[in-house]
């Protein structure tokens, strides 16, 4: 089993007034100019190269960290290199207001813990990068210090292929069982 | 109670009796649909450790994204591709030429009134025209669907929108569509399917549903439907030769939102640099220089669309500081206008035609923008660095809107020339 706790330095995804980035699209995120590229281990150094302000977001990021953008994260492309950019660079969580819809299951289907946190547009002075918190898959609870918030828990599917590794993995542990 | 199209859509597929959003149901797709990334997909599949892909007949795969090739890496992966398609006994295969998958997928029978469609692109929500399920995916999921010939799906909320009115001149489904999305914003109906309803979409031909249906995705949407009547039977005849049976919501279903609009009065609009719901009418917009103009993608290829621009443009020349790219939806839309003669007026008035395909709409070639340029598309997104140079900005509009500014050089209300 793997831990349903996750622990990790912030990296808050601000624009140069201090507030949360929302529609941060898939172009922002990984470019149509590197689409050739299939070796998930090359797609990391791209990530969020065309996001003003976190062109060097891949220098700066360590395994582990986990990124936290404001509403519709990944709005756009079907482009699943957007999620694994993401996990090349072993983010291990990204936390948003929500989600574009494709990006949830690319998300969702790669083994990449996606958390929505209602709200957090608004409370995003609370998340500094640089901040460390714990996130609770099974509850829901985000912990930052002394403080708690309430984001939605993992939903069953999502917990069961996180838990099996990635879609194919959980496809094939549903053959066995 | 009743049911919404998904909800109904969705439970027959999955073989049961009703079923409620937020609810996971595992079904079998009739059409997967794939285009340049299959040779990304291809490798995923590989990988599973499955020699077979579990339903050839399920397959079709469009090359239309760098088509052709433009560099030797996009060449091997079509060749990959290639391989791929013959080593599986796929026959629902379009080469290089033949269009947007898009266009492609319906023209060619795969889609029909309660299919359930799922795609690794992010405008397959574009068959919901025909009063299909269909919705865009991932390539992990999509390399999971060849080996299984299933897919989890999460039962959507539903939005009804209800239009009213009659379109005034040179006013299309894309300035409907652009004033929803500027009005609900880029994640208004976020995992949402959208339901588009009234006398207006029963008056509106199937280009002009598909226009909709197709940018669904630009406000959030899971997919959009809208749902079959006389004009959608009569496109499909001689497209789909099985048999199919229609899903229409209930009048007592349940939806998140019901939204209304009349588009009695509505004027042409025009969506801004960045992001596809920064919407205006174009008298806010007009004046602005364009290098730019493009008439095609898969929201706006069609013959309606070339026979609107072309409207515009006979016996006229676009301005001497614009570079027009027209682009027609398929082969068989190009054909079409050649025949009516579209094809002769926008290349006397200074258009570059260009081959069926996605073309410049991602970027790849065809049509670029170097930095501080401007373009003017008939596209569906304008998101920075789209076509190019990540300093360049592109606006949305008609049709007609791309037209008109074509032949002045600055942005242009298309109901003054």
């Amino acid at each position: 089993m793997k831990s349903t706790k996750i622990t990790g330095r912030v990296w808050a995804l601000t624009d140069p007034q201090g507030k949360l980035y929302d529609d941060i699209d898939t172009d922002m995120i990984f470019h149509n100019r590197y689409l050739h590229i299939t070796d998930v281990d090359e797609m990391g150094q791209y990530a969020l190269d065309n996001l003003e302000g976190w062109k060097d977001f891949s220098q700066k990021a360590q395994p582990g960290d986990i990124v936290m953008a404001g509403k519709n994260f990944g709005a756009g492309s079907s482009r699943q290199q957007a999620v694994d950019c993401f996990r090349a660079l072993g983010v291990s969580a990204i936390v948003a207001e929500s989600f574009g819809a494709i990006y949830k299951r690319n998300a969702i289907n790669s083994g990449m813990p996606i958390v929505l946190l209602p709200g957090l547009t608004d409370m995003a002075g609370e998340f500094e990068t640089g901040a460390e918190i714990t996130v609770d898959l099974t509850t829901g609870v985000v912990t930052l210090g002394d403080k708690t918030f309430q984001a939605q828990p993992f939903s069953q599917v999502q917990m069961d292929i996180y838990q099996a590794g990635n879609l194919f993995a959980y496809g094939k542990s549903l053959g066995e069982k | 109670m009743g049911h919404t199209f998904v909800e109904k859509a969705l439970a027959r597929k999955a073989g049961l009796d009703s079923v409620v959003p937020g609810q996971i149901v595992t079904v079998r797709p009739d059409r997967l649909l794939t285009h340049d990334n299959t040779a990304a997909i291809s490798k995923q599949f590989r990988k599973i450790g499955v020699d077979k892909v579990a339903d050839p007949g399920i397959n079709v795969i469009v090359l239309d994204h760098v088509a052709p090739a433009a560099n030797e890496t996009y060449a091997a992966n079509h060749k990959t591709i290639r391989e791929f398609v013959a080593a599986q006994g796929i026959t629902a295969f379009y080469d290089i030429g033949e269009g947007i998958c898009h266009q492609v997928l319906p023209e060619q029978g795969h889609a029909w009134p309660g299919a359930v469609i799922v795609g690794s692109d992010s405008h397959t929500p574009t068959h919901g025209a025909f009063g299909a399920f269909s919705a865009g995916i991932g390539r992990t999921e999509a390399a999971a669907v060849m080996a299984t010939g299933k897919i989890w799906l999460r039962v959507p909320e539903s939005v009804r929108i209800v239009v009213s009115g009659k379109l005034p001149e040179r006013v299309s489904a894309k300035d409907l569509i652009l004033h929803i999305i500027g009005d609900l914003r880029a994640d208004g109906a976020n995992y949402c399917s959208v339901e588009f309803a009234g006398e207006t979409i029963r008056e509106m031909s199937i280009a002009g549903r598909m226009v909709l249906a197709n940018m669904a995705a630009e406000m959030g949407a899971k997919n959009g439907v809208v749902e079959p009547d006389e004009k959608t039977r009569t496109w499909l005849k001689g497209r789909v030769t099985h048999e199919y049976e229609e899903i229409f919501a209930d009048p007592d279903a349940s939806y998140k939102r019901v939204i209304e609009y009349d588009v009695s009065n509505l004027v042409p609009q025009v969506a801004k640099p960045h992001t596809v719901d920064n919407v205006v009418p174009v008298t806010e917009a007009a004046g602005t220089v364009i290098n730019q103009a493009l008439v095609g993608t898969c929201t706006n290829g069609r013959l309606e669309d070339l026979a609107a621009a072309a409207e515009i443009l006979r016996g006229k020349h676009i301005a001497s500081s614009v570079r027009l790219l027209v682009l027609p939806a398929s082969r068989e839309i190009l054909l079409q206008a050649i025949e009516q003669g579209y094809v002769r007026d926008l290349v006397t008035a200074g258009a570059t035609l260009l081959n069926p395909g996605c073309g410049p709409c991602l970027g790849a070639h065809e049509g670029c923008m170097a930095p501080a340029e401007a373009t003017i598309s008939t596209a569906n997104r304008n998101f920075k660095g789209r076509m190019g140079s990540k300093e360049a900005f592109i606006y949305l509009a008609s049709p007609a809107t791309v037209a008109a500014s074509a032949l002045a050089g600055v942005i242009t209300d298309p109901r003054e020339v």
